[in-house]
């Protein structure tokens, strides 16, 4: 995923990766709405299509960001810092998304718009944890200080999700008041319905990988424009 | 004041442990010389725990129930307002510099600052433990397996402090960041801690606490190694 020294434009994979998505978006937004609706939802459930793929391109981009972040701390590569910026602007954007679609589709389903549910309460930790990230980054204006505060929060920000999901986990069995699940496992899923989430969870990565390489191909112009 | 040099400058573990050592002696030596920082500390946990139990009580009940929250929370603010003078007066004194360019790794800094952050938080925790006590009505028994809980407690949350304090220590707006970026990673620390004082408080056998005091290990453990690590990277230039 690494671009070659100054790039002119972006090359052509991030552009068929970027086109591949788009172009299969509608199709998947048509097999979420062509899916039967749930048994027990009704047709609240198709909030999952969205949801679910955000949740996932979230956690898949930040566990990116760890790992470029990482590999700066290593190799000191001002690309790795750029690649593991851009994974981490868009995954706070899905993130978002999910975070919001979440709290939508919880207050039909459950009533209430949050509860202190282990999988909720870590995502909402993630999220704090790159907001911090961002501010850290605009808070330094020495390039290479700021990459290198920005790997280690990105290191350290994320080896704290499975600690933090197994405190909250540990923390909600204490009280069994609510057993509300918000899993897919609870929505029995009609084959079509498992189809369309899929093929939509592929059709987000896709675009993922290809905005995070645009991204990535952005930062690397606006350093060539700082340093010049 | 600066670290005396004590003879030659040999990289070597034991080496190290001695610098640890120093460092975090020096510290405690002029933090308590200068007061002003552990008075302004334990005026500012007094007030805080006065006011918090005056907005929650005057009844026991919800006082009681209560206050290992209300402990954590003051603890958790307390340790942030003391990271950062782990470090505010080597930037002031401009002697942050000498202390990086000593040669041989720069991870005994990080441990010394450690050292000398739980050498102050331990007495000041046991400080908030009694004035809770006090104000909320807590039984205090079982004061080693409090105590314990306390040093667990205060070392995740002070090795995770330490790091940030020292990466921003050379920047401005590091007062608003820090708690920020803190918060955001302690949240396991301080849920553990509530709970284990929670369970000792209600007379839980050890072991079922002894799951949350687990948790608190592994996190020490991990964000100590971390941040021991990254520490070095994260200071140079």
């Amino acid at each position: 995923m690494l671009k070659t020294e100054s790039p002119e434009r972006p090359d052509a994979l991030t552009w068929a990766l970027l086109a591949l998505g788009v172009l299969l978006l509608p199709v998947g937004l048509y097999l979420a709405l062509a899916a039967p609706p749930d048994v027990n939802q009704g047709y609240l459930v198709r909030i999952m299509y969205l949801h679910v793929p955000g949740a996932w391109l979230g956690y898949l981009a930040f566990f990116v960001t760890f790992l470029y972040s990482l590999l700066y701390l290593f190799r000191q590569d001002p690309r790795y810092d750029r690649l593991a910026r851009a994974s981490a602007e868009i995954g706070l954007v899905f993130l978002g998304l999910a975070l919001v679609t979440g709290m939508l589709w919880a207050r039909p389903t459950w009533g209430v718009y949050w509860t202190w549910e282990p999988r909720l309460t870590t995502t909402a930790i993630l999220f704090a944890v790159y907001v911090g990230y961002f501010l850290l980054r605009g808070a330094i204006e020495d390039p290479e200080l700021r990459a290198k505060a920005a790997a280690a929060v990105g290191v350290l920000g994320f080896i704290n999700v499975p600690i933090s999901y197994m405190s909250v986990k540990w923390w909600r069995s204490l009280h069994q008041t609510q057993s509300i699940d918000l899993t897919t496992g609870k929505v029995h899923m009609a084959p079509e319905m498992l189809q369309a989430l899929l093929f939509n969870l592929l059709v987000f990565t896709l675009l993922y990988l290809g905005l995070v390489r645009f991204r990535g191909f952005l930062a690397a112009l606006e350093e060539r424009k700082e340093e010049a | 004041m600066r670290l005396r040099r004590t003879g030659g400058l040999r990289p070597g573990r034991l080496w190290a442990a001695r610098r640890v050592w120093l460092l975090a002696l020096r510290d405690l030596r002029l933090e308590v010389r200068d007061r002003f920082g552990l008075l302004s500390v334990s005026a500012f946990l007094g007030v805080m725990l006065f006011v918090m139990a005056l907005a929650l009580g005057p009844d026991e009940g919800p006082l009681r129930r209560a206050a290992p929250g209300v402990l954590w929370v003051a603890l958790a603010f307390m340790s942030t307002l003391l990271s950062t003078r782990a470090f505010a007066l080597e930037v002031e004194d401009g002697t942050l510099e000498d202390l990086l360019l000593t040669p041989g790794g720069k991870e005994w800094i990080y441990l010394g600052k450690l050292l000398f952050q739980m050498l102050l938080l331990l007495p000041m925790g046991l400080l908030a433990l009694l004035v809770v006590g006090g104000l909320f009505y807590l039984p205090l028994e079982r004061g080693f397996a409090l105590f314990l809980t306390l040093g667990l407690g205060m070392l995740g949350y002070a090795s995770v402090a330490t790091f940030y304090a020292g990466l921003l220590s050379r920047l401005r707006g590091r007062e608003v960041l820090l708690p920020l970026l803190l918060f955001s990673l302690v949240v396991p620390v301080v849920l553990a801690a509530v709970r284990a004082t929670v369970g000792l408080l209600e007379g839980l056998p050890g072991d079922e606490v002894a799951g949350w005091w687990q948790l608190l290990w592994v996190f020490d453990v991990v964000y100590l190694t971390a941040s021991t690590l990254l520490f070095p990277l994260v200071m140079e230039g």
